[in-house]
């Protein structure tokens, strides 16, 4: 079997893609576990003219930098071609991968979580209430 | 306000953006991240490269020359893949958000559990060997091929066209093209088909003894007269085209004049050698010797170097024995390679192991490297030939 990598884009149109990523897990709170989409995640500020940024997620405060990736990253795409064929009963499917986009940097964030509120209530006695709909987990 | 990849990358200074998932947010299985080398990239950009393999074999990705295994490597972070905007249709956010201040919504469209990467490996001909030894072209089986013509290939049984390898042997075009050139396979029809020994024989044979009948040098045979020859007994021609290429080398070739050939000494000698030997026969040494010199076209001298990879001694007693042990019977496959090795011979010394691996290619490693791997190397005095034997 043979399948063919397309790409649409050549060299130089190749669409480029994002990448944010951090140590550990980002959950959602139970109400929202099902419905991520459109939910916030956090916000990414870059504090100044350096490649450094600052994410903040729930009431963590991340640091990180963009770094460039030492080899770049393709994002690919399987399709699936279903081929009507008259001569036959079966229609044969075929696949096809596709290059949709390209990564060449990455922001990323590896430095121990800063907690942005000074201390947590153990269960059972206050709570603190957290207004954000999706917390991080380390 | 809407914002993808392009806002992440081009944040400027002393601003910020908010990362959200997008509204098509989810698992996106048909997505996923491949690493490529920076020099792969033009291939790959400008459709050059191929995925091949059956479905119950592992994928590997072809450029035109090399061959590479897809391996896919986990990570334990969370990575936010943002597309550009638009990559993914209108983005239904902030329609009902609480936020009354527009703000630029970077959307993350799926977490990537990891990426493919690439590593180098030889190419799998083992399986073009198995293949073209379903069906070996035979004087009696030489119809049919013409006989199916027009049919479907599906319905022919060990004959394989050109696309029909590529669709089973995971190895780049190069690299399967190599692989039957070093089977001196002959494309037949639109077939390939590696010949059958006694087969080429035959052929060979036609060609000595007319060489011989119309007092033609070996050493410089016109094409024509030798294709026309053995037409004329009944090969076809590409076959009569492949014995030159097989046994000969091309001397001179001048337009619109037929071309010159050289019969190759080592080349015809070899076949000669083998055929005594065809059957897992041992003789003793001097009588092969005997046999051999007796059997080779006047003019050419028969040395027992031209027999290495193709041929091992054995001392039985006081005598010398000798047998078929041809390298080309061997698997590419090096772990497979050193274990038939082994299971013939226990130890080896290297003058006698080199032309056993001599063909064998690893991308990144080297012949040290290989026998490293291997074999357990021990040597019992210093000035002793170290010898090797299996792990």
């Amino acid at each position: 079997m043979q399948i063919q990598v397309k790409c649409s884009c050549g060299e130089e149109n190749c669409p480029e893609w994002a990448i944010v990523e951090l140590q550990g897990t980002v959950e959602a709170q139970p109400p929202f576990q099902d419905r991520l989409q459109n939910l916030e995640i956090g916000v990414l500020c870059r504090p100044s003219s350096q490649e450094s940024y600052i994410f903040t997620v729930g009431y963590h405060e991340l640091t990180g930098s963009k770094v460039p990736l030492k080899k770049p990253l393709l994002v690919m795409k399987k399709v699936k071609h279903i081929d009507a064929d008259q001569s036959s009963e079966l229609n044969s499917s075929r696949v096809e991968l596709e290059v949709v986009g390209i990564i060449r940097h990455r922001i990323l964030f590896k430095t121990r979580p800063k907690a942005l509120i000074s201390r947590l209530q153990p269960l059972g006695k206050e709570r603190v209430s957290v207004q954000n709909p999706v917390l991080l987990n380390k | 306000m809407e914002g993808g990849a392009e806002s992440v990358l081009g944040l400027q200074p002393y601003s910020s953006i908010s990362i959200g998932y997008h509204s098509s947010f989810g698992h996106h299985d048909d997505l996923f991240l491949l690493e490529l080398d920076q020099t792969l990239l033009p291939d790959v950009l400008h459709q050059r490269v191929t995925l091949r393999g059956q479905l119950n074999e592992d994928a590997v990705l072809c450029t035109e020359s090399n061959t590479y295994a897809v391996k896919f490597v986990g990570t334990s972070n969370t990575v936010f893949l943002i597309p550009p905007t638009d990559q993914f249709g209108q983005n239904a956010n902030n329609s009902d958000s609480k936020i009354s201040a527009p703000k630029v919504v970077a959307s993350v469209i799926k977490v990537a559990p990891g990426n493919m990467e690439l590593v180098e490996v030889s190419p799998r001909l083992d399986k073009l060997k198995f293949l073209l030894s379903e069906n070996p072209l035979r004087c009696d089986n030489l119809f049919e091929v013409e006989d199916f013509e027009g049919s479907e290939s599906n319905g022919k049984i060990g004959l394989y066209k050109w696309s029909d390898l590529v669709e089973r042997v995971q190895a780049s075009d190069a690299e399967l093209f190599a692989g039957l050139k070093a089977l001196s396979a002959v494309e037949i029809n639109g077939y390939w088909r590696v010949v059958d020994e006694k087969y080429m024989d035959e052929v060979l044979n036609v060609l000595l003894q007319n060489s011989v009948l119309n007092d033609w040098s070996l050493n410089s045979l016109n094409e024509d007269a030798v294709i026309g020859v053995l037409e004329t007994d009944g090969f076809p021609r590409p076959l009569a085209e492949h014995c030159l290429q097989v046994y000969g080398s091309k001397v001179d070739e001048e337009t619109g004049l037929s071309s010159v050939w050289k019969l190759d000494e080592k080349r015809v000698c070899l076949h000669f050698a083998k055929g005594i030997l065809r059957g897992g026969k041992k003789k003793k040494l001097e009588s092969f010797m005997d046999d051999w010199n007796r059997k080779i076209p006047d003019g050419m001298i028969a040395r027992f170097d031209m027999l290495e990879g193709e041929v091992l001694t054995e001392r039985i007693g006081v005598e010398k024995w000798v047998y078929a042990f041809s390298v080309s019977s061997l698997p590419y496959n090096p772990a497979e390679r050193f274990q038939m090795l082994f299971h013939e011979r226990p130890k080896w010394e290297w003058n006698d192991l080199q032309p056993y691996i001599k063909d064998l290619r690893v991308p990144g490693l080297s012949s040290e490297g290989l026998l490293l791997k291997y074999t357990r190397r021990s040597q019992p005095t210093a000035e002793a030939e170290p010898i090797f034997s299996s792990k």
